[in-house]
Formats: structure tokens, C-alpha cells, sequence
């Protein structure tokens, strides 16, 4: 133990002020291993020396909660080699196209072939690829990336720190959807290049969650060429494990196995990859069943009842992010009044919801966006439970005892339209009337500014928030004053505060204080009910190995056939 | 006949540019924004602004609709927005799935419709007309969608003779594209049966009340000569006209069985064009199923004139 | 002469003046009538009392005891809300009995009277609406469906106008043949030549004698609406939940089929199917009532 304790030292030594904190937070029992290795990885410590660390300092290595995880090897047979691995992925929305790329089925197309900087795994630990290694500044303000030699593209040409640096300022010079995560953060012409081999970005304002915006959570930045100018159908040019052999539009992608991929360790198992777009859900399913594919890359607990308790099938979960947002518009009544908003919140039984609706397969939500899964949520913000007396008491209290009419709106997907009926029953045990109006997803959100959209202007409606890796998007922009899409229209300049807080805060320990203040003033304000976070599900058939991500994202790289 | 068909095709040239407008202003009112349902509902708004100038769409739609009727004159569709590529081929590749599809649909329903509302005609109020038309009514008032679940089920996946989707592998020879398409085939097989049978029924009934069928009957011939010889060419006519009015339900209703067994035709990319406000790709795949709409109905029309010699040609008052 | 253009699918030719209490016997004597009218009075039956004798609330969700198979306690199982489907059918029927004649009955009269219109003026009148019919026969569903959900927005009228828009140039179709045959008739020659007003020899002399195919048209439409309104359902442009409306049922379940539950799916898809039936076995003693 002196002898660990003596190598801890020395690396506490080598480290910067902010890592060296980590190690203490760990030391002190705050974090939990899994957590630390998370954080770690987000400033750039290595793996082999945060696990000794971990290992050293004996950090608690359980989360204190009952989380799926992505291990996939339930049977625990081992994969074999060969063979072609068939997928049913959602069609891609529109042209496979780094810039323009937004949903699930693009982004999974490109993860195949490309590759990013890091890649942010399954339990939302960033692993690197085309980074090597990466540090911050003391502020965090300036982030220098060792970018990986000895990397080709799949014609060929050798990777360089200068295709990196193009990369970048390409998505930022031509409004690609990657400023979704990086517009205010880094703006064009502030990447440089150190040397070969380092890239230096220097940022708007501090941010301690730089490398996630980066990362394969950020879709687009997958690493091109230098000279690349547009078309990337027809090449699918990348880094990746995987190069692509035909695509046909609006059926499907195959792939063959990439020989020379850098990570000798990650040369995919399979031959061949063949990648088969489905527009319906319940195609997805049926194909699995069928036979026609092997994996299913995202399936709901609706839809894939016929996967869900059948050992034919292997069923991978993995906690995420994604969640239902219940907005009360703050300004309009019946609202104004808070007490009425906690009303409404206290009238839903969530653990029934999360039971009904997923089959568990889901996490409480406590009226803000800080999911369970990110490791920043404080835990010890007591949860909010249904209380039907409480309810009716603060509708008195508001002077709505006689209960009043409310028009609920929102779109036909997902399970939204059953969290509306649900919604509708909980809140007639408390004398409110509520009325639904379920449209499509057009009508519900259309175009998407105040003024023009029922989302952003209803007094009363259930919108869907996909996964996040951190939660800023989720504060920032739905919740702040300032924020494109608040549509409670709440508008708090304490919660702004914090929120400013938050995002410059780079240890996870004033990240979490940040965060347990913000949790307590939206379970105070309600400005919109939070229900639950549910899980990404994928299955497979005889295929073990598959890797999602809460993004959508999947690694096919360890996955093979099992007898 | 050449003055019937010049104008025929002329008033179907008006028809088409109708429905131009009306998808036109179709599009004027539908909700949404193309780069949005690009992008995401949470891309930053100075990409969608870029994208929807990159594409196009922050014109006017008057103006885009003047850019695409002239491109449309010229023979040129334009290209998809959301895909990028051009409209005619993306449309040619399903339209052409589709018609396989419907293709098969129809070897199958129009011979069995017509036999089963013959013999129900035959046997007009006894126990196999009464399970023919009612059994053909239930099975087509329970949507598709419903019956193309319960076919996966039973064949794809009990018994397992089947495939669960339509798109045979590339590649594949005539009767493999078959298997797949058996199917999905098979679902509007069932919604098409009871309508069909229905129509031929009626023919029927009516030919065999007719007075040629009598004297036909009364000259001694038998039976079955009087049925093949007069009933039968009768009992054809309504059922041809149904067949031509079906094909418009045909290949823009095909949405739900083209969903369910991922059959990349035209109803799945209608759907898709008009949830994503794709105009150029909406309007040319709306104007080609009014094409083959127009088209099958003149050569229902031709046929029917053919078959019967009561009907001529001309549009001159009675 | 006919033309080509002339050819509907279904024209019930009605000659002469019968009375009408005659055709009302003949009727009430056909079997196939009566089957269909004891079919629909339950549903019909259903639909007014359904709600005050159905054993459970179809709206009361018991999300935990959701998806039980069928059982002396739901006689139809659960749906996957643990709401009763049996209930959910009975009730059910009092939206589709409404929304489904609503929406044939309209399109009905703006096909009967474009049919009228275009039937009796001939020449540019029929030809310009006659091209319009056929534009929108040629519009696919979802369009008309998408286009009245954004200026209307879903409810039960959305449903009623896009089903009798869809079903207005059939109708038409239908009647125009029908007054075609009627309009060189002596009695609409000698209103002519009373020197009497289109719409009144319109109107007067000929609906009256085309009452018959419009009546059956009707019908037979009101069998087509019940099951438009499912597929619009699944289009996502019909009536909204948590109505026990039978297609918003059928689509709201059908994918639970491929997990086995098929109660939920089943139920609602007989009670439409025998609906149909019943009004497709009236609609059938009417013709053969008019035929004779």
C-alpha cells in the first residue's frame, strides 16, 4: 500500500491542479470509481493511470443504484469470427451528409465508417480515437488535443493534425448542425495547429465539458480529409473500422471489415456488416424475429414487446438521458401560480408510469433534467412522489379548488400519446379538466421559434428530448431566460445564475453543489413536470458483442456470432 | 378513335396540372420546415437558416412552384431536397417496386374476385353466395395494416415459410422477388376481394336476368356454353371499371402494407415527402401516381368500349 | 349513346314512378335487409345506452394491470393502458355511428349536387368540374388528411371533412351517370319546355327520380367511411385518444400483436367488421329494392 500510495504521489505530481482534485474526490469517498474514471477521462488522464489510481485509493465501486449497464455478454458465450452481421437501423431522415446529419439513423450511419475525436461510450465515458490525449488549462478556457499517428483514411491517405484542424473549421465555417452543441463555445478560426501532432482550441468561455463536444455526442465531427469539399455518400470516407462496399438509398449500407484500422484491437470480427434501413418500428421488430437481421439498434418497450422476456433474444439497456418534458408555459394562465404547477406534478404516480409505460426499464424523474445517469446529479434531492391530498390543497390555496379546464397538445409518437391519457386521468383525481389535442410532429412543433410553434407556445404540452452526455443543452437552452426553446417561458435569473454556474464548473464536487441548487429551485418552481428518463433498448439474435450508445450510436466491432 | 384519345390526353393534361395546384397550395399550408425536419428539432437556428438558403426553400412558394412547373415542362422533376438527388429516380426506383407489387396483387385478386362473384351469382341467396359476399365484406373491412401483422405472424414467423419483408436481396431472380412479394400481395389480396366479388356479382346477376342470356337459354344451349359465351363477358365489364378505380387506392394506399414489410415503394416516400415538406419530391410523386391513376382508368374505358359494343367512342350528346 | 366517360361503377337505374310504400314492403320483406338491420340496431343500441351498461369505465387507465388476456373479469382483456376493451368497444360504437354517416352524408350531398350540376348543364360546366373531380380522385389520402389537420385540426369535423372530400367525387361520378340517363326524359323535356328554372327542374324533377342510387350510394359510403376512418387512424390524422374509437384502437394496439396480445387488436376489428357488414347487407335489400 505505501508503495501504491508512494506511485499515487508522484502522479498527483504530474497532474494539473484540476486532476489533482479528482484524485481527491475520490479519495474522500465522494465519487465512486466508475465515476472517477469518467471524469478522468474528461481531462485527459489515462486509462491504465486512472485505474491504478482508483485501484489505489479503493474507491467505492458501487453506484449505490440498481443500473444497467452495457454489459452485453449475459450469456457469456464468446463471439466468433466471421461471418456478415446484419442490422435494422430507422431510415436515415434525409442525404448522408456530415453537415446536415440530425437523427438517429444518419448519425448511426456515420459512426460506422467515420470516426471522431473521442467516443463516448456506453456509460458515458469518453474513450479516445482520433485524440490521443487531451488537457485543459487551468480554467479550462484552452484545450490542447494530441491528435493519434499512424491513422489512414480508407483511401489510403495518412491522417494528420492538419485534417483535424479542417475538420473543425469546415462544420463551423459552413452552419453545420454541430453548432447545436458548439455555437458559444468555439467559434470559427480558434482552432489551431500546434504541430504535427497537437491541436490547440481556445474557447469562448471556460467550459469543463469541452472533450464531449467533441465526441462522438456531438454526431457530425466525424474526422474527414482535408480536401474533402461535400458528397460523403459516395465514398462514406472515414478512419473507421468499418469501409463501405455499396449504399443504396433508403435501403441499406454494407460494409466490409478494414484491414489496416490502427486499433489492432478493435479490427472488427465480422467479415461484413450489412446496415438495413426501416421506417417502422414494428418492421424493425418483426425483421429481428424473422431472421432477416441479427441486431436491432433501438427498439421502445411499446413496440418491442415480442423481444422483451423471450430468451431467443439477447436485450441490451443502457440508462440514458432521454426524457419527456411536461411544460407548464409560467406566464399564462392556468399556471401563473406555482402552487397549481405543483399540482399538477403531484398528481402523477411515476414509479406506475415508469412500470406501466417501460416495464421498469426506466428512471424516476424528479421535475429537472438532471437524469440519474449524468454522474453531476446530486442524489440526495428527495424525490417527488404522487400526493393526491397535497395537490388538491395547493389548487386551494392557489384559488383553484373548483379545478379548471386545461387543453393538453403534443404529437402522435413515441409513447406520448399514452403519458397524455395518463396525464388526463391523474389530473382529473385532483378536479382538473384536461383536454388533449394530439397532432403530428409537424403541427406540434412548426418552425420551431416562440411565436410560430405549438411547442414553444402552448400553455400546456409533452415534448421529447433525445440523450445528451451532459445536461447543459437541457438547462441552457430549454429552461433559460435566454433559451431558444423555453417553452415554459420561465424565466429566472437565480436558475440563470446557477446554470452559469454549472457549465464553468469543472470538478464534478462543484458541479454536484451547482446541481442539487438547481434541482431544489425546479422542484420549487415546476416549471415543467419531468417524468422519467427511460433506457435505449437494442436486442440481438445469436449476436453477442453489439456496443450502443445512448446516442444511437452502435459498435459492431467486438460483435460476432455465437453457436 | 384518335380524336378520342387526343382528347383524352388533353384533359388529362389539365387534370395533372389541377393537381399540381392543388398540392401546391397543399404545401403553402402544411406545417413544418424542411431543414428543421432535416437537421433536428434541436439544431441552432443559423443552420437551418443556412440549409433552408443552401435549398431553396426560403423562397416563396409561388416562386418554387414557378421554378418547378418550368422545370416540369422541360421533363426535368428537380431534385429532393431532403436527399439531394433527383426526383425522377428516386421515384422511378419505387414507383417500379410498386407496381411489382401491385402487379401481383392484382394476377391474384382479379381472377379469384371475378370467380367468386360469379359463383355467388350462380348461386344468388343460397349458403355460398351469402359466405362469399358477406366473408369478402368482413375481410376487407379490417385494415390492412391489421392483416399484413397477423400474415407476418402466422407465415413469416410460426410457420416460417415466408419472409417478413418485401425487398427480396438484390439481384434476385423473378420467382424470389415472388416469395417476398406473396405477402404483402397476399393483405391486398384481402382488402381488394370483397369489392371486386362484389362488382362481379352484380355483372352477373344482371347478365343472367338479360334478355340475350333468356334467348340464349331458350334456343336450348347449355348451361355452361351460356355462362362462358354471354354471362361471363357481361360480368367482366363492372369489374374491369372497378379494377382502373382501384388503382389509385392502389398505389397511394399501399403507405401501410409498404411500412409494415419496408418495402421501399411510393406510398412510404409519399408519406415521407409530405411529413417532411419536400416539395419538389411531394409534387412529382403525387403527380406521377395521378399519371398512372389517368392512365389505367383510359385504358379501363378503352377496355370496356371494347368489350362492349354498345359503348362508342366520341363525346357527342346521346 | 354513352360515352366512356359516362360509366360509373354502380348505377342503380330506377325507372318509373312505384310507389313508395310498395319499395318501403319490399324492403322490410328482404332478408338480407333485416339481417343487416338487427346488425347495426345493437350497435346503434350500443352507442345510445353503451355507457350506462358497460361494466367498466373505458377511459380509466390501470396501467399496472395492463395487457391481461381475456377473463370473466374483462370479458375482452385489457389494453395497454389496463383499460377494459369490452367497455372501449360498446362505448365505442357511439363515435363511429356518428363520425361515419356524418361523413358519407357529406359526401353524399356535395357529390349529389356536383353530380346534378355537371349531369344536366353537359359541355364546359361538366367538363371544367368534371376535371377538378378527377384531380382530386388522383390525390392520395394522406395529402387531403395532412392539408385538414393543419387547417382544421384533428378532431372528429377533421375526420368528417376528409372522408366526405375523398368520397365526394365518387359520388359524383356515381350521380351524374345516373341524372345522364334521366335528363332526356319526357317529364324533365316538358319541364324544360314549362320554361321551368334549372335548379328547380333540378332540384324538383330530377333528384327525386335519382333518390334511389343516391340513397344506396350513401350506404355503401358509410360502410367505406367506417373503415377510412381506421386507416386515417393510422395516418395519425383521426379522431384523438383517448376516444374508444374502434380504428384508433385497432392502431393504437396492432403492434402488441407480434408480442401475442391480440385482445386489444381483435375486438375493436370485429366490431367494425360486422358494422360494415350490417350496413353493406342494408345497403344491399335497398338496392335490391330499387332494382325491382
Amino acid at each position: 500500500m505505501d508503495d501504491a500510495k508512494r506511485r499515487v504521489d508522484e502522479l498527483r505530481r504530474a497532474s494539473t491542479e484540476v486532476e489533482n482534485h479528482l484524485i481527491d474526490e475520490l479519495a474522500a469517498g465522494k465519487i465512486s470509481r466508475r465515476e472517477f474514471v469518467r471524469r478522468g477521462t474528461v481531462l485527459g488522464l489515462s486509462l491504465p493511470a486512472l485505474s491504478f489510481i482508483a485501484a489505489a485509493c479503493g474507491g467505492d465501486d458501487d453506484d449505490g443504484e440498481a443500473s444497467p449497464t452495457g454489459g452485453t455478454d449475459t450469456s457469456g458465450a464468446d463471439p466468433v469470427q466471421g461471418g456478415t452481421l446484419r442490422t435494422a437501423l430507422i431510415t436515415p431522415a434525409g442525404a448522408l451528409d456530415p453537415l446536415t446529419v440530425g437523427d438517429e439513423g444518419g448519425l448511426a450511419v456515420l459512426g460506422q465508417s467515420g470516426e471522431y475525436l473521442a467516443w463516448s461510450d456506453d456509460e458515458l465515458v469518453l474513450q479516445p480515437r482520433i485524440a490521443e490525449s487531451w488537457s485543459p488549462n487551468d480554467d479550462g478556457s484552452v484545450w490542447t488535443f494530441a491528435i493519434r499517428q499512424g491513422v489512414t483514411f480508407h483511401d489510403g491517405t495518412p491522417l494528420t493534425a492538419e485534417d483535424v484542424v479542417a475538420t473543425i473549421e469546415y462544420h463551423l465555417g459552413n452552419e453545420s448542425n454541430a453548432l447545436s452543441a458548439l455555437g458559444g463555445v468555439l467559434s470559427a478560426g480558434n482552432t489551431e495547429l500546434v504541430d504535427e501532432t497537437t491541436v490547440q482550441f481556445t474557447l469562448d468561455a471556460p467550459n469543463g465539458n469541452f472533450p464531449y463536444l467533441l465526441s462522438s455526442d456531438n454526431y457530425n465531427l466525424i474526422v474527414l480529409p482535408k480536401t474533402f469539399t461535400g458528397d460523403w455518400e459516395s465514398t462514406f470516407i472515414g478512419t473507421g473500422p468499418w469501409t463501405l462496399e455499396t449504399y443504396t438509398p433508403e435501403v441499406g449500407v454494407t460494409y466490409v471489415r478494414n484491414p489496416d484500422y490502427w486499433d489492432t484491437g478493435r479490427i472488427p470480427l465480422a467479415d461484413r456488416s450489412e446496415v438495413k434501413f426501416y421506417e417502422d418500428e414494428q418492421a424493425r421488430v418483426i425483421a429481428l424475429q424473422g431472421g432477416e437481421v441479427d441486431v436491432v439498434s433501438n427498439f421502445s418497450v411499446a413496440g418491442g414487446g415480442a423481444l422483451l422476456g423471450n430468451p431467443e433474444f439477447t436485450v441490451i439497456e443502457l440508462q440514458a438521458a432521454q426524457h419527456r418534458v411536461v411544460h407548464m408555459r409560467v406566464d399564462m394562465e392556468p399556471f401563473t401560480d406555482k402552487r397549481v404547477r405543483q399540482a399538477m406534478a403531484l398528481a402523477l404516480d411515476r414509479q406506475a408510469l415508469v412500470d406501466g409505460l417501460f416495464d421498469g426499464k426506466a428512471d424516476l424523474g424528479n421535475d429537472s433534467p438532471f437524469a440519474p445517469v449524468f454522474p453531476s446529479t446530486d442524489p440526495s434531492v428527495a424525490q417527488r412522489e404522487q400526493d393526491v391530498e397535497q395537490a388538491k390543497q395547493l389548487l386551494q390555496a392557489a384559488g383553484k379548488g373548483g379545478g379548471f379546464t386545461v387543453t393538453l397538445e403534443s404529437w402522435q409518437g413515441f409513447e406520448i400519446p399514452d403519458l397524455a391519457v395518463l396525464i388526463q386521468n391523474a389530473a382529473e383525481a385532483i378536479g382538473v379538466t384536461v383536454e388533449l389535442q394530439i397532432t403530428d410532429d409537424g403541427a406540434y412543433y412548426g418552425d420551431f421559434t416562440y411565436g410560430g410553434s405549438r411547442w414553444l407556445d402552448s400553455p400546456f404540452g409533452i415534448t421529447d428530448w433525445g440523450h445528451r452526455g451532459v445536461p447543459n443543452v437541457f438547462l441552457t437552452s430549454a429552461l433559460g431566460t435566454e433559451g431558444p426553446w423555453n417553452a415554459p417561458h420561465f424565466k429566472n435569473a437565480g436558475f440563470d445564475k446557477l446554470v452559469a454556474d454549472y457549465v464553468a464548473a469543472f470538478d464534478l464536487d462543484s458541479q454536484r453543489a451547482v446541481a442539487g441548487q438547481i434541482q431544489e429551485l425546479l422542484l420549487d418552481e415546476t416549471p415543467a413536470i419531468i417524468p422519467y428518463f427511460y433506457f435505449h433498448l437494442a436486442a440481438t439474435k445469436n449476436v453477442e458483442g453489439v456496443e450502443p450508445t445512448g446516442m444511437g450510436h452502435f459498435d459492431l466491432t467486438r460483435a460476432g456470432f455465437v453457436s | 378513335m384518335g380524336r378520342f384519345l387526343l382528347r383524352r390526353i388533353g384533359l388529362a393534361l389539365v387534370t395533372l396540372w389541377l393537381l399540381s395546384v392543388i398540392v401546391f397550395v397543399a404545401c403553402e399550408v402544411m406545417p413544418g420546415d424542411v431543414a428543421r425536419s432535416i437537421l433536428g428539432p434541436t439544431a441552432a437556428p443559423e443552420t437551418v437558416a443556412a440549409l433552408n438558403e443552401e435549398l431553396g426553400t426560403d423562397r416563396s412558394v409561388a416562386v418554387r412552384y414557378g421554378d418547378w412547373i418550368s422545370g416540369v415542362v422541360r421533363g426535368d422533376l428537380g431534385e429532393s431536397y431532403a436527399f439531394r438527388r433527383p426526383v425522377d429516380e428516386m421515384i422511378g426506383q419505387a414507383l417500379w417496386n410498386s407496381a411489382k407489387l401491385a402487379l401481383l396483387a392484382f394476377v391474384l385478386v382479379v381472377p379469384l374476385g371475378i370467380l367468386g362473384g360469379v359463383v355467388a351469382a350462380l348461386y344468388e341467396g343460397r349458403a355460398a353466395d351469402r359466405a362469399i359476399s358477406v366473408g369478402g365484406l368482413s375481410v376487407s373491412a379490417i385494415p390492412e395494416f391489421v392483416w399484413a401483422v397477423a400474415a407476418i405472424l402466422v407465415f413469416g414467423i410460426w410457420l416460417d415459410v415466408l419472409p417478413v419483408t418485401a425487398q427480396a436481396p438484390p439481384g434476385s431472380g423473378v420467382l424470389t422477388q415472388i416469395e417476398y412479394l406473396l405477402l404483402p400481395a397476399l393483405c391486398l389480396v384481402l382488402v381488394l376481394f370483397g369489392y371486386l366479388a362484389r362488382m362481379a356479382r352484380a355483372g352477373t346477376v344482371e347478365a343472367l336476368d338479360a334478355d340475350y342470356t333468356r334467348t340464349a337459354v331458350l334456343k336450348g344451349l347449355p348451361r355452361r356454353t351460356v355462362i362462358r359465351r354471354h354471362v361471363l363477358r357481361n360480368a367482366l365489364l363492372p369489374t374491369i371499371a372497378v379494377v382502373a378505380t382501384q388503382t389509385g387506392y392502389l398505389i397511394g394506399g399501399l403507405v401501410a402494407i409498404e411500412l409494415v414489410f419496408n418495402y421501399p415503394g411510393v406510398g412510404r416516400l409519399l408519406v415521407r415527402a409530405a411529413d417532411q415538406k419536400d416539395f419538389p419530391l411531394l409534387e412529382g410523386t403525387v403527380l406521377v401516381i395521378g399519371v398512372v391513376y389517368l392512365l389505367a382508368t383510359l385504358l379501363a374505358d378503352l377496355a370496356y368500349a371494347y368489350l362492349n359494343p354498345r359503348v362508342r367512342f366520341g363525346g357527342a350528346a346521346a | 349513346m354513352t360515352t366512356v366517360d359516362d360509366l360509373a361503377p354502380v348505377v342503380v337505374h330506377d325507372s318509373g314512378r312505384e310507389s313508395r310504400r310498395e319499395r318501403l314492403r319490399v324492403v322490410l320483406r328482404s332478408k338480407t335487409f333485416l339481417a343487416g338491420a338487427v346488425v347495426v340496431g345493437i350497435w346503434i343500441f350500443c352507442a345510445v345506452f353503451g355507457p350506462l351498461v358497460v361494466p367498466h369505465d373505458p377511459y380509466a387507465d390501470d396501467i399496472l394491470g395492463k395487457l391481461q388476456p381475456p377473463s370473466t373479469e374483462h370479458w375482452f382483456g385489457t389494453d395497454r393502458l389496463g383499460r377494459d376493451v369490452f367497455s372501449r368497444v360498446v362505448v365505442g360504437a357511439r363515435d363511429i355511428l356518428l363520425v361515419a354517416p356524418l361523413a358519407a352524408l357529406l359526401g353524399t350531398v356535395l357529390g349529389t349536387a356536383l353530380g346534378l350540376v355537371t349531369g344536366y348543364f353537359r359541355g364546359l360546366t361538366d367538363d371544367v368540374i368534371m376535371r377538378v373531380v378527377d384531380a382530386f380522385l388522383a390525390i392520395p389520402v394522406v395529402v387531403i388528411g395532412l392539408v385538414a389537420l393543419t387547417a382544421v385540426g384533428p378532431s372528429r369535423v377533421t375526420v368528417v371533412l376528409v372522408i366526405g372530400i375523398v368520397f365526394t367525387p365518387i359520388i359524383a361520378r356515381t350521380v351524374r351517370a345516373a341524372v345522364l340517363a334521366e335528363r332526356d326524359l319526357e317529364y324533365v323535356e316538358a319541364a324544360r319546355l314549362r320554361n321551368e328554372r334549372a335548379p328547380y327542374v333540378l332540384g324538383g324533377e330530377i333528384l327525386p327520380n335519382v333518390l334511389g342510387p343516391v340513397l344506396v350510394e350513401f350506404t355503401v359510403r358509410i360502410g367505406y367511411a367506417i373503415f377510412a376512418i381506421a386507416t386515417l387512424s393510422f395516418l395519425g390524422f383521426g379522431i384523438q385518444p383517448p376516444a374508444p374509437d374502434w380504428g384508433l384502437q385497432i392502431f393504437e394496439n396492432y403492434g402488441l400483436l407480434s408480442a401475442g396480445d391480440w385482445w386489444p387488436t381483435l375486438f375493436p376489428a370485429l366490431a367494425i367488421a360486422t358494422l360494415v357488414v350490417g350496413v353493406n347487407l342494408i345497403a344491399d335489400g335497398l338496392t335490391q329494392a330499387f332494382e325491382r
